[in-house]
């Protein structure tokens, strides 16, 4: 289908017609970091930012979000369903990847209309990224730092201008809005091209195994000395899960008001890392210790996910790495478990019955 | 569900009074409370004192030998004893003294005059009577106040949060205080007061206590890398922990 | 009919549907069976091994295995519950007539048809026989249709011991053969003493034709499991129920994860050749 090209100084314009029609959430920044937040006015968005605390997830899945109501007396009960049309503008490829597995995890067996409703409503106008966002982040290794699918629209800055992706018949008819994106001519091309081929080495790889061999690395990993280290080091302060674009674990809460009959039921997130997470009612805990919990975790981020919904469960954005204050991370992680890498014979000598 | 409107009274040890204003504060923009329970007793607000109560809610910590009279007093009365606030369910910032020697203190506070007041070392209420639950901070949150009376009245008792304060601080998207060269005890303090301190750019002081399962050798490891000596990390972890913290290396009061 | 579980896909998957409390029966102080109806004849059309996210409006939700066997879900099914927790200690102070609600069925049922013609031994432990008594009144509804019938259950004291008039009947069979045992025992209890492995020794199995059942509480699984596979009992054809936090009991939640698998959906029921090399999953 080609690109469009809009000059940096009609952006605003756009954005202003966004906000006719719709609720435009993208990256501002508030004091001294980013944050995914409602913009008011084009002057709010800052394309330029680094990272943000929490991923665009949050647009799609709130930390604290009303799945339904109910009020006894009457018998009425209603589900909470938000169909606000959203743009969600300045995602970066790596969250757009994490959306992908969202997506395949909501729609999969009963789908949850909740979530359903929201990304049916929300437009993604995702953000080539042209250098690393900070030190931590390792999108290249982990595959994610370009995409072919799952935008509506997508930028890439050339500087003096926007080179737009048109992904979706939406995000066409959301770039309609502006007379001032044109068809891309052939210089347009070149630094689009020139753009894309420059980025490139900007980004390290900083993984020593590629993502394919993840899940074999894992398998052989169960036992590993390391899990008791992290475990040792580990806070159980639960940030890694609640930052992570890929983690979409959650309790559900009842609110009631003063009669005890009406009230809400409230989805809120939670996070495997947390000592609780695999409590059961008669107080049996089944990950009891961190080790036990950050183990869970990364092997979803390198096995689970990968394994259920073919899709990379740990996207790269360094988010947890930028939490952790002990410096538990999947890098240095994933790097020693290569480096101690349990062969497979030795383990079933030992482990297996 | 139809039942009477259970009678509740308030009841002050030693403490700043500090929760019970909370609890004052929370009325006003709950006022439904005041139809779902009876107020009975509470020295704060009201000059009744009615003795016939099934919720007790017990502010401040148990600091001399005759309040443990009072306290047991309440509890036979009682259906539900809450403990409300840090003081209550922690010694709270009374325990700061269990550390010294105690004539050492009551010398410093009373001079001369130190005979004339009775005193021992500071500790929570549950370490004088059973208590059946809790209401921590300080002072303690309105919000979590009011949906803790609910829990009440639906028959049900409400539990102290699991959670550590840095879930709460991130799903706010709090800009970590360590970042700005603070300290923080957040990864090891219960949540549930909206991160207000690391809100404001200041570091968790620990007021609503320790989480079940505290990994407090490794956040003192990260305190000291954050440039803070041994000595500064014990003193941010006695200012609401010290009781907390005496309990956990074994040690007496003095 | 309507059936509850196209309820959920209609609207939300989150919203229970109102149903009654017709009867409530206090099996021990910690235990009832609640008898439930779901509104305008609506069916939940469960299988055995199965289970409901069950609410009490204002204070929560939670698995519960469901008690009733298919076979005699005459418009109601039982749920039988422990005041364990929160929501379970508000449940225990509701009466008929009460409204709470329910979603579901969910869960991989126990594959029935795979036990068709097979000596079935059961080892239960506890609570266990909640779920368990839907796939043995199950099957003695349909009782031509398999081996021997062995059942194998232990509780802690005689006073634990849960569904006693239905025990009494299965005792009286002579095609069930049920053997009791408690931990500790009271005044006037003259069966036998131990914990459930105790009781393997009574039994006599054809063990390739035999498929073994087991439900309790996870400390008792490694040392059934021990017996079962000791008797040469195939590892495909023993059977568990696994207990996990299944919040939200269609796969989404992750709090009942086990490795890869979803306690919720890809079981609650498992054989031991799925999950023998899933550590921490026994």
């Amino acid at each position: 289908m080609g690109f469009r090209v809009m000059p940096k100084s009609a952006f605003p314009g756009w954005v202003e017609q966004m906000l006719q029609t719709y609720r435009v959430v993208g990256p501002r920044k508030i004091r001294d970091r980013y944050m995914f937040d409602e913009v008011n006015s084009p002057g709010d968005l800052d394309l330029t930012y680094s990272t943000t605390v929490l991923p665009p997830k949050k647009v799609l899945l709130p930390q604290h979000e009303e799945l339904l109501s109910f009020d006894l007396e009457s018998g009425k009960m209603e589900a909470a369903i938000d169909t606000q049309p959203t743009v969600l503008l300045g995602v970066h490829t790596c969250d757009l990847h994490a959306i992908r597995l969202l997506d395949a995890v909501f729609e999969d067996g009963y789908a949850d209309q909740h979530y359903i409703a929201r990304r049916q409503n929300v437009l993604l106008v995702s953000l080539e990224c042209l250098s690393p966002c900070t030190e931590k982040s390792f999108c290249k290794s982990m595959g994610t730092l370009s995409v072919t699918e799952g935008y509506d629209l997508h930028l890439t800055d050339l500087g003096d201008s926007y080179a737009i992706d048109i992904g979706s018949e939406r995000g066409q008819a959301l770039l309609e809005l502006t007379e001032n994106a044109q068809p891309a001519t052939d210089a347009d091309y070149s630094r689009l091209n020139q753009t894309l081929s420059d980025k490139w080495p900007r980004f390290p790889y900083r993984l020593e195994s590629d993502i394919t061999e993840l899940a074999n690395l894992l398998a052989v990993s169960y036992d590993s000395d390391l899990w008791e280290e992290l475990g040792e080091k580990c806070l159980g302060c639960g940030s890694c899960t609640i930052v992570c674009p890929t983690c979409y674990c959650f309790n559900v809460i009842d609110e009631v008001d003063f009669s005890l009959n009406a009230g809400s039921r409230i989805r809120q997130w939670d996070g495997c890392t947390l000592s609780q997470f695999a409590v059961v009612a008669g107080g049996h805990n089944f990950r009891s210790t961190n080790q036990e919990r950050q183990r869970h975790r990364f092997f979803r981020k390198g096995k689970y996910q990968m394994e259920a919904y073919g899709l990379v469960g740990c996207v790269g954005c360094g988010r947890c790495a930028e939490a952790c204050l002990v410096d538990i991370n999947p890098v240095d992680t994933f790097n020693e478990l290569s480096r101690r890498r349990i062969p497979m014979t030795r383990r079933h000598k030992e482990v297996l019955p | 569900m139809t039942q009477q409107k259970p009678k509740i009274a308030f009841f002050d040890f030693a403490s700043c009074e500090g929760c019970q204003l909370t609890v004052i504060d929370s009325l006003q923009t709950n006022l439904e409370l005041l139809n779902a329970v009876e107020i009975v007793n509470f020295r704060e607000a009201m000059s009744e004192k009615g003795q016939d109560y099934q919720i007790a809610f017990i502010e401040g910590s148990c600091s001399r030998k005759s309040d443990e009279a009072r306290l047991q007093a309440i509890r036979e009365q009682a259906d539900i004893v809450v403990a409300l606030g840090a003081c209550a369910h922690l010694g709270g910032v009374n325990a700061v003294r269990n550390r010294q020697p105690l004539e050492d203190v009551r010398t410093y506070v009373y001079g001369n005059k130190a005979d004339w007041y009775e005193t021992y070392p500071a500790r929570p209420i549950s370490q004088v009577i059973t208590v059946d639950a809790t209401i921590p901070g300080c002072p303690i949150d309105r919000d979590e106040f009011i949906a803790s009376v609910k829990m009440l009245l639906q028959g049900r008792i409400p539990k102290l949060p699991e959670t550590p304060l840095c879930v709460e601080c991130k799903l706010l998207e709090n800009q970590c205080v360590y970042t700005m060269g603070k300290v923080c005890l957040g990864p090891i303090v219960r949540a549930g007061c909206k991160a207000i301190c690391p809100s404001f750019g200041d570091g968790c002081e620990g007021c609503r206590g320790l989480v079940s399962e505290p990994n407090m050798e490794s956040l003192k490891q990260v305190m000291a890398e954050h440039g803070m000596a041994d000595q500064d990390i014990s003193h941010k972890l006695d200012l609401f922990l010290t009781y907390q913290m005496m309990n956990l290396e074994n040690e007496e009061p003095k | 009919m309507t059936l509850l579980k196209d309820k959920i896909v209609s609207s939300s998957l989150y919203v229970p549907v109102q149903a009654t409390i017709r009867d409530i029966r206090a099996l021990t102080p910690l235990e009832k069976v609640f008898s439930l109806t779901l509104p305008d004849g609506m069916l939940l059309n469960h299988e055995p091994g199965q289970f409901v996210e069950l609410s009490v409006f204002g204070v929560g939700e939670a698995p519960i295995s469901i008690t009733s066997s298919p076979s005699r879900s005459n418009g109601f099914f039982e749920l039988c519950v422990r005041n364990a927790g929160d929501m379970t200690g508000v449940l225990h102070q509701m009466k008929p007539g009460d409204v709470v609600g329910v979603r579901g069925p969910f869960g991989r049922p126990f594959p029935m048809n795979r036990f068709l013609g097979k000596d079935l031994i059961f080892a239960i432990g506890g609570l266990g026989l909640a779920p368990a008594r839907s796939v043995i009144n199950q099957v003695l509804d349909e009782r031509g249709k398999y081996g021997k019938v062995i059942i194998l259950y232990g509780a802690r004291t005689p006073g634990d011991l849960l569904f006693t008039d239905e025990l009494e009947e299965w005792d009286r069979r002579s095609d069930v053969e049920l053997h009791l045992t408690v931990d500790r025992p009271a005044e006037g209890w003259d069966g036998n003493v131990g914990v459930i492995t105790t009781l393997f020794s009574h039994v006599q199995v054809y063990a390739r034709n035999t498929v073994a059942i087991t439900l309790g509480p996870p400390v008792m699984y490694r040392f059934v499991l021990m017996e079962l596979l000791g008797k040469g009992v195939p590892e495909g054809n023993i059977w568990f129920s696994f207990e996990r936090r299944m919040k939200c009991g269609v796969g989404k939640c992750g709090h009942c994860q086990i490795h890869h698998l979803y306690t919720c959906k890809d079981g609650p029921t498992f054989s031991f050749a799925e999950i023998k090399h899933l550590e921490g999953a026994l």
